[in-house]
């Protein structure tokens, strides 16, 4: 039995919005275009294809050796730093992967980073032919694999954390090898959350927009960005978002289906956590080595590149308003992440207390928000409001209602909300699943309304979580590129497009200032992040 | 003016298709008075206590505490508002506080205005003290059912409903706590209803014992007469004591009334329903009832002996293929093995008779 209630109507609002975009692709579908959808099918389409396909490959194979064998290592050894790299291994997430790329062209052009390293250490010489060229489809595969690896890191280590020591325990006493354990126990078992974790990747990558637009390969991603741009064809830009989409939506697929099986592998009685082997000597050498060249390569090498280049060309502080950059960021985290959080407090209460099964499957509908890459997202935002524009100028001879959606902070802030809003919503309901249906019942029979058991009693039990969803959305929202690009009100930049905008422009030394207070921002977030998930453990 | 405390009339529970209790008449005339409801797990004693507690909506019926009606076809009034205080089965203590804390959300209660109790006597009685400054997620599952109890207690309520209360309590301390709230709640005066699926507990604590079987409240009496004289072969069955055995009355007029079994002889006792001389009936035959004599001519072969602690639990067998319980204490001084031909003291006396 539904009751059309309150709770029903805001949560078929909440699925509507979210699902706008969706929707708006897969109506475009069927609709005329310009032609120049049937030129593109011609020519740059199946390169399009090609083209996200073999990065997809590469970043898959990457980030699944980086981030398992990371994981494995922290999980399982005691080593110098070990516990050190635990966290500090996760900090590449601050890097979003068009900066990466910034600092890899930096490193390895002509007359580079690379170059005067060179030059200072071996004299003047022509390095240019030896220091290998990553541009392309080379870099963008490193770019984003040292940027998206962290997914795998972190699910597999959690995995691995969960692991009981029994399994392994049993393992050695049934006569299997350490090498045996690994391959037979351990990794089979961390299997769902390995797979998870690449799926995340992949959507991750599919939905890049930066980096490939950044060493100029023609990916989906950015010929919908093209389109829409260059040729002002809303509708290829959308025809172009339904291909990319059927692949995205399959992964996400994936990734559903193996977190559920995931939650089976989930500890239970008699769990006994793992006993780290304390390694010495000469056997610390491999782990230690390879922890410090990812902790290395991922996080140390792109941000001394941008102090490098923020020191070395000092005059462009002046040209930066850094303050304003500092406010705007400050303005969109914080309305973003308090909206998205209430609504999402507020959608989780209703489900609850309202116990419909309707109102189940609509929430589940409007988590699929997170898997639509940003630029299909923007794009499909500008199509369906300059859509609805037109349709109320005409019916109602409203003044044009675009520029309340299209260019403003609101319609931002709701473009944040179709994308985040699964984000914040399932970490509220993680741990609002954890309070017993009993316990709220307690609470009424104790002589307590409903809203003073919200108040009291779930409010308190969830503010850490609610604490922890407030500090990925804003993570989240201060690398988001293309979504602020696309929608921003005019003039208005976040770090992360002012550095995008310069190094479109061929001002990657100028791009290093904002890169960097966008590295600054996203750490801190970060190291507060990991601190709470790390407290919740215990 | 009902002079009744507690009341439910003709009331309908229903938590699904198969859990729901139908057309229950029940009522607690007294305040202060201790009233058990027993029957097999997943029958629908918690959705009774869920509803009288009004997490429930009521089907059907009414239900009445003292003058005032909690619950009919019209009336719902919030949990809230009832002033009855429900102990959980499993564990809903509030995760994010103290147990302390947990206690002391019962205290605050606001409109509690049943009989108060001192804190630290019932942190006493339920054995609390040493947990009082750890979190839900430390304390095992008995503690939790203590301090949810606790918590129940502090609130002052009007109506006490008891889910399973001592189910996870380890069996040493539970008789004991057991002692000890019954002699607390009988104190302070205040109502309870405790659901249970032990008999031992739905016995010893309550003024009154209700039985729920297939859907009813088959029987409501003074346990004593639940356990001597169930009202329905369901009921027997049920609280499992004995078996029956089909006997023919002899004669139902006297002071005394005979039975006879074909291989028993006669039965004399008193019989807790009439019948006519003649008719043919079913006893109901508890092994208390039978006792062991070595020089009696009756006797039945052995067929198992279950040591029970305190005594022998033999099973005879009739000829025509009757297994009858026969408890023997077990200082008892000799044993008899399987197959051996057991003694039993004939005539055989029973005090209450129950035959259906």
């Amino acid at each position: 039995m539904t009751k059309y209630n309150v709770w029903f109507f805001s949560s078929l609002l909440i699925a509507t919005i979210v699902s706008l975009p969706i929707i708006t692709v897969f109506f475009s579908f069927f609709n005329e275009t310009s032609g120049y959808f049937g030129i593109l099918k011609d020519t740059f389409l199946f390169d399009y294809i090609f083209n996200s396909i073999i990065i997809l490959f590469f970043v898959i194979i990457i980030t699944f050796f980086i981030g398992v064998l990371s994981a494995y290592f922290v999980s399982f050894y005691d080593f110098p730093f070990s516990n050190f790299f635990n966290w500090a291994l996760i900090l590449a997430f601050a890097i979003p992967g068009y900066i990466y790329a910034f600092s890899i062209i930096a490193f390895f052009e002509n007359y580079g980073t690379a170059f005067s390293i060179l030059t200072y250490l071996f004299g003047e010489n022509n390095y240019n032919l030896i220091i290998p060229k990553l541009d392309g489809i080379k870099g963008a595969i490193l770019a984003i694999s040292f940027s998206l690896f962290p997914y795998v890191y972190v699910l597999t280590r959690a995995s691995f954390y969960y692991q009981s020591s029994n399994y392994i325990e049993v393992g050695k006493n049934l006569g299997l090898s350490s090498k045996e354990t690994f391959f037979k126990i351990i990794l089979p078992s961390a299997r769902p959350a390995i797979i998870a974790g690449l799926a995340l990747v992949s959507m991750e990558c599919l939905s890049d927009f930066g980096t490939v637009s950044f060493f100029s390969v023609n990916t989906l991603t950015t010929g919908i960005y093209n389109s829409w741009l260059s040729f002002d064809d809303l509708n290829t830009a959308n025809q172009i978002s339904f291909i990319l989409l059927f692949f995205i939506l399959l992964l996400f697929s994936i990734e559903i289906y193996s977190r559920k099986e995931a939650r089976y592998h989930q500890p239970g009685r008699g769990y006994k956590p793992i006993t780290k082997i304390k390694l010495s000597g000469k056997k610390t050498i491999v782990p230690l080595a390879i922890c410090l060249l990812i902790f290395f390569v991922s996080f140390i090498f792109p941000v001394s590149q941008m102090i490098y280049w923020t020191l070395k060309f000092p005059k462009y502080f002046n040209d930066l308003n850094i303050l304003d950059i500092n406010l705007n960021t400050l303005l969109l985290v914080l309305l973003a992440s308090l909206f998205i959080v209430i609504i999402s407090l507020f959608i989780n209460y209703g489900s609850r207390i309202s116990k419909s099964k309707i109102l189940n499957y609509l929430t589940n509908f409007s988590i699929s928000g997170y898997a639509i890459p940003g630029v299909i997202l923007a794009v499909a935002f500008i199509t369906f409001f300059s859509n609805l524009s037109d349709f109320l100028t005409e019916i109602f001879n409203f003044k044009s209602s675009k520029s309340i959606f299209i260019g403003s902070i609101f319609g931002l802030i709701l473009a944040y909300f179709i994308r985040f809003f699964s984000l914040s919503f399932n970490g509220i309901k993680s741990s609002y699943e954890k309070i017993n249906n009993s316990i709220d019942e307690s609470a009424y029979l104790l002589g307590y309304s409903k809203t003073k058991t919200f108040l009291k009693i779930h409010v308190p039990y969830l503010k850490t979580n609610v604490i922890l969803v407030m500090l990925l959305i804003s993570l989240e929202v201060i690398k988001e590129l293309p979504i602020t690009l696309i929608l921003r009100p005019f003039n208005f930049e976040t770090f992360a497009t002012q550095a995008y905008i310069y190094a479109s422009q061929d001002l990657l030394e100028a791009a290093a200032l904002p890169s960097l207070f966008l590295i600054f921002w996203s750490s801190i977030l970060i190291l507060l992040s990991s601190k709470y998930i790390l407290s919740n453990k215990n | 003016m009902s002079e009744i405390f507690f009341e439910i009339q003709k009331g309908f529970f229903t938590a699904s298709e198969k859990n729901k209790v139908n057309n229950v008449n029940l009522n607690i005339k007294n305040q202060g008075e201790i009233v058990s409801l027993l029957g097999p797990s997943g029958i629908g004693k918690t959705t009774i206590l869920r509803t009288i507690a009004g997490l429930q909506k009521l089907s059907k019926g009414k239900i009445k505490l003292r003058d005032k009606t909690l619950a009919s076809d019209e009336i719902h009034i919030e949990p809230e508002k009832r002033n009855i205080a429900l102990s959980f089965q499993d564990n809903s203590l509030f995760p994010n506080y103290k147990v302390i804390d947990n206690i002391n959300f019962g205290k605050k209660r606001s409109n509690g205005h049943g009989p108060s109790i001192n804190e630290k006597e019932i942190i006493k009685i339920l054995r609390i003290e040493p947990i009082l400054e750890k979190f839900p997620h430390q304390i095992s599952a008995g503690e939790a059912q203590r301090v949810s109890l606790a918590r129940s207690l502090m609130s002052k309520p009007d109506l006490l409903l008891l889910d399973e209360p001592f189910s996870n309590i380890d069996q040493s301390l539970k008789e004991e706590i057991q002692v000890s709230v019954k002699k607390l709640l009988k104190r302070i005066n205040l109502t309870t209803i405790i659901v249970t699926h032990d008999s031992y507990e739905a016995f010893s604590m309550a003024d009154k014992c209700g039985i729920i079987l297939n859907q009813q409240l088959k029987q409501y009496d003074i346990p004593y007469n639940v356990h001597h004289e169930p009202n329905s072969i369901d009921v027997a069955n049920f609280l499992n004591k004995g078996i029956f055995i089909d006997v023919q009355v002899v004669d139902s007029e006297c002071a005394v009334h005979r039975l006879k079994h074909d291989e028993l002889g006669e039965i004399r006792g008193k019989l807790s329903n009439n019948f006519p001389s003649g008719s043919k009936v079913k006893l109901l035959l508890q092994p208390e009832d039978l006792i062991h004599d070595d020089q009696s001519k009756l006797k039945l072969e052995v067929v198992d002996r279950k040591f029970k602690g305190t005594n022998f639990i033999y099973t005879l067998r009739t000829k025509k293929g009757e297994h009858l319980p026969v408890f023997v204490h077990s200082h008892h001084i000799h044993q008899h093995e399987k197959s051996e031909q057991f003694g039993i003291k004939s005539p055989i006396y029973i005090d209450h008779l129950v035959c259906f």
